[in-house]
C-alpha cells in the first residue's frame, strides 16, 4: 500500500453503511425476517396439528452415566497400563471411575492431573502401602465426602513418601475416595521430570492461587505447615513437630472449610537423617543435603526409604470458621493462635501413638 | 446501538467479530480497519462492516483517520484493539513488534481525546503474567507481570501495551476494558498468542500445562466486553488445558516423521548450545493456566467451544468443538 493515505476512497460497499442513518438497517431488517421465516417453517410441528403423536419412550429410570476412560489421547495401552491393570483391583478401578467421573471427558483437569497416569501410579503406591509400609489408618470419618477441606500433617523423611501414603490411603480406604491434593514446595516444581509426574498425580505447587482455586472447587487440600523444616529434621528431633506456617489457617477462614489434622507415624523413621550438610547444600544449590546410613553412601538408592510401618490418623475436624469471621484470616495473632492449636493437637496424636508403639516393642 | 471500530480486522480473531458483530442486533456499524486489502469473508457483510486500509502504527494514517470526514460520520462510540492477535510472533509486522505498542498508545490517546468514544476494548494475552516454577500454576488478573528484559520480544511488547491500557483504567472517562485470552485456537487447528507455541522446543523434563480457548469464544468476549459498561481486566480462557508438547506436535515434524517429545528437547538443548536457537523462555518451563472467574462471574463470559486433541502422531489435530 502507498504511504500517502486518501481517506474516503475505501473499497467500494454493497450498500455504504457510512451513508445509513441510525437504527437497524434495512438490509438487516429483511435478513432478519428472512431468517425469522426460515426457522418458523423449520420448526417441528407440535404433535396433534398436522404431524402424528409420537409415542412416549417407555420409563427405563435414569439414564446410566456415561463412565470416563482413562485415556488421554494415547490410544496405544502401554505395558504400565497393563500392570496397573493387573496390579488394582476391580474394587479400585470402579473408585478411579468413580473419582474422576467430574472431570467430564477433560483429558487433564485445570492443574494438569491426568487419570491416566494417576491410575497407573496407584497401582505403584498401592503395593508400597500394602507391602512396603504396611499402612494402617483410622478416623476415615473425618474426611468430608463432597465438600473442601484443609488436611494438616506432620511431615518427616527425606522424600514425601508420607504424602504419598495419605493420598493413596485416601483412594482406597476413604468412603467415598477422595483424591488429595498435596500442597508442594515451589522448589520441587522447578525441578525436570518432577514437576510433570506431581501435577499429572494431582499434587499442586504451593501458591495462594492454585490452593484458592483447589477450595473453591471443593477439594481436599493436603498441607504440611512445617515446611522444608519437616523433612530435613534430624534423628534426634523425629516426631517433635517444627513451628507451623500459617497460611492454612488464613485459607481456611477465607474459604470457610474445616481443617482435619493428620498425624502421621513411621515417616519420621523412614530415613533418618544424621547431619544436615549445609556447605554442601549451598554449593549444589539444595535446600539441604542429609546425611543418613544409607546416604550418600549407596548413593541414589541409599535415598530409598526403609520398610517402616506407617500409622495415619485422620483426627477430628478444627472448625474455626464457624466461630471467627473471614475477616479475621487478617489477625495475625488470632491465626497464630489457630495454627498453635493445630499444631498441639498433632503433637498429641503423634505422641499417643508413637508411646503405644514403644510400649507394644517393650 | 453501539458502533464499533475494529482494529486488524483482517486477522483470524477479526473475522470471528466482524461476523458475531454483524449478526448482533445491537451493533448499528462496524467500521474496520487493517493494513491489508479487503479481506474477501468481508463481502457478506458488507451491508453493516465498512472496512479502510490504512497502517495504524503509522502516525499520519491514524491522524488522517482519525480527522476524516467518514470517520466522523461513522460516530464511532466504541473501539476493539486487536494489536497482537494478527501475528503469531511480530516476525511479520513491518515496523517490528515494538511499533505495535506506540500504535496502541497513539490510539488510546486519540480515543481519551474524543467524547464521542466511551469504550476501549483491547484483546491482551494471557502471556504478560510472569510464570512461576511449576508445571501448572493457576493465575488470577492481579498476578504479577513477568518484567523479563531478557524475554520474548513479542511478550515484553505485550507487557508494554498492556500497561498502556492500564494506565487508562482509572481517571479516565473512557471504559477501558483489557482481556488477557490465554492461546487462541483457530478453526484450522492454528495457534495464535502463543510464545511458547510459536517457537523452542520443551526442555527435557518440563511440559509445562497451557489452557486454550477458541478463537469464536474470544470473539464473543470481546463482543461481550463492547455491551458491558465494565471495565476491568479480565482473563479469558476455554475450559480444556493441554501439555505444550501435545499441542507442539503438530509443529515438529520433518516431513512424514513426527519427532518424540523428549528427542526434540534434547536437539533444542543442543540448538542452545550451538547459539541456534533463542534461549527457551521460562514460558518452556514453566505452564501458566489462567483463572476466568472474573470473567464469568462479571462478564458473563462461558466459553462456549471446547478445544480436542485427535488422533496419534502424525495423524493428531486438534478440533473445535461446539459444546452441547
Amino acid at each position: 500500500m502507498s504511504d500517502e493515505l486518501v481517506v474516503g476512497e475505501g473499497p467500494s460497499l454493497g450498500s455504504d453503511p457510512f451513508t445509513q442513518s441510525d437504527g437497524t438497517l434495512p438490509y438487516l431488517i429483511r435478513l432478519r425476517e428472512q431468517s425469522v421465516r426460515l426457522v418458523t417453517e423449520a420448526r417441528p410441528q407440535p404433535a396433534g396439528r398436522g404431524r402424528e403423536a409420537l409415542s412416549e419412550p417407555p420409563d427405563l429410570g435414569p439414564p446410566i452415566p456415561e463412565l470416563p476412560s482413562f485415556d488421554d489421547g494415547d490410544e496405544s495401552a502401554g505395558a504400565l497400563d497393563r500392570l496397573a491393570s493387573w496390579l488394582l483391583t476391580r474394587s479400585d478401578e470402579e473408585r478411579l471411575v468413580q473419582l474422576f467421573g467430574r472431570l467430564d471427558g477433560r483429558s487433564y483437569d485445570d492443574f494438569g492431573l491426568s487419570p491416566r497416569v494417576t491410575r497407573r501410579a496407584l497401582g505403584f503406591f498401592k503395593l508400597l502401602h500394602k507391602y512396603w509400609f504396611r499402612v494402617q489408618s483410622s478416623g476415615h470419618a473425618a474426611i468430608p465426602e463432597k465438600e473442601g477441606a484443609i488436611l494438616a500433617a506432620n511431615h518427616g523423611g527425606l522424600l514425601p513418601f508420607d504424602a504419598a501414603m495419605v493420598v493413596t490411603d485416601a483412594l482406597l480406604a476413604a468412603h467415598p475416595p477422595r483424591l488429595i491434593r498435596t500442597v508442594v514446595d515451589r522448589w520441587a516444581g522447578s525441578l525436570p521430570f518432577v514437576n510433570i509426574f506431581y501435577a499429572r498425580v494431582g499434587q499442586v505447587i504451593g501458591s495462594r492461587d492454585n490452593v484458592r482455586e483447589l477450595l473453591d472447587a471443593k477439594e481436599l487440600v493436603l498441607v504440611f505447615p512445617e515446611g522444608m523444616a519437616g523433612i530435613r529434621k534430624r534423628a534426634a528431633d523425629r516426631y517433635i513437630l517444627q513451628n507451623f506456617h500459617i497460611g492454612f489457617v488464613e485459607e481456611s477462614l477465607r474459604h470457610r472449610v474445616p481443617i482435619i489434622p493428620v498425624a502421621i507415624i513411621g515417616a519420621d523413621d523412614q530415613a533418618p537423617i544424621l547431619w544436615d550438610a549445609q556447605p554442601l547444600a549451598k554449593l549444589l544449590g539444595l535446600p539441604f543435603f542429609p546425611i543418613t546410613p544409607t546416604f550418600p553412601l549407596l548413593g541414589p538408592l541409599g535415598l530409598l526409604p526403609y520398610p517402616v510401618r506407617y500409622e495415619i490418623l485422620y483426627g477430628e475436624p478444627f472448625r474455626f470458621h464457624e466461630e471467627f469471621s473471614a475477616e479475621s484470616a487478617d489477625d495475625s495473632h488470632a491465626v497464630r493462635y489457630m495454627a498453635e492449636q493445630v499444631r498441639r493437637r498433632i503433637q498429641e496424636m503423634v505422641d499417643q501413638r508413637v508411646i503405644a508403639r514403644r510400649a507394644k516393642r517393650a | 446501538m453501539r458502533r464499533v471500530l475494529v482494529t486488524h480486522l483482517e486477522s483470524p480473531v477479526g473475522r470471528r467479530i466482524a461476523k458475531a458483530l454483524f449478526h448482533d442486533p445491537d451493533v448499528a456499524l462496524v467500521v474496520g480497519v487493517g493494513t491489508e486489502a479487503e479481506p474477501s469473508f468481508l463481502v457478506p457483510y458488507r451491508g453493516k462492516v465498512a472496512y479502510q486500509r490504512l497502517d495504524l502504527a503509522k502516525a499520519r494514517h491514524l491522524q488522517s483517520f482519525l480527522h476524516s470526514e467518514r470517520f466522523a460520520r461513522a460516530r464511532v462510540d466504541s473501539v476493539i484493539h486487536l494489536p497482537f492477535a494478527s501475528e503469531r510472533t511480530g516476525e511479520r509486522v513491518p515496523g517490528g513488534i515494538s511499533s505495535l505498542v506506540s500504535e496502541t498508545r497513539r490510539l488510546v490517546e486519540e480515543c481519551v481525546a474524543r467524547p464521542a468514544i466511551e469504550r476501549f476494548v483491547y484483546l491482551s494475552s494471557a502471556f504478560v503474567y510472569a510464570p512461576e516454577p511449576g508445571n501448572v500454576n493457576v493465575v488470577s488478573e492481579n498476578q504479577l507481570l513477568g518484567f523479563d528484559g531478557e524475554g520474548d520480544a513479542a511478550v515484553r511488547a505485550w507487557i508494554d501495551a498492556d500497561l498502556v491500557c492500564q494506565g487508562e483504567l482509572h481517571g479516565s472517562k473512557l471504559a477501558m476494558t483489557i482481556l488477557r485470552a490465554s492461546t487462541i485456537v483457530t478453526e484450522a487447528g492454528e495457534f495464535l498468542n502463543s510464545p511458547p507455541l510459536a517457537h523452542g522446543e520443551t526442555p527435557v523434563g518440563y511440559d509445562p500445562m497451557l489452557s486454550v480457548v477458541s478463537d469464536r469464544d474470544v470473539a464473543r468476549a470481546l463482543v461481550l466486553a463492547v455491551h458491558a459498561d465494565l471495565p476491568g481486566i479480565y482473563n479469558i480462557a476455554g475450559r480444556e488445558v493441554f501439555p505444550r508438547s501435545q499441542l507442539r506436535e503438530n509443529a515438529r515434524k520433518f516431513g512424514p516423521i513426527t519427532l518424540p517429545a523428549p528427542l526434540g528437547g534434547a536437539l533444542s538443548l543442543v540448538e542452545q548450545a550451538l547459539g541456534r536457537r533463542a534461549h527457551a523462555t521460562s514460558f518452556h518451563r514453566y505452564g501458566i493456566v489462567v483463572n476466568t472467574r472474573l470473567a464469568h462471574d462479571v462478564l458473563g463470559f462461558e466459553p462456549q467451544y471446547r478445544i480436542e486433541v485427535r488422533g496419534q502422531g502424525a495423524a493428531r489435530r486438534i478440533d473445535t468443538v461446539r459444546c452441547r
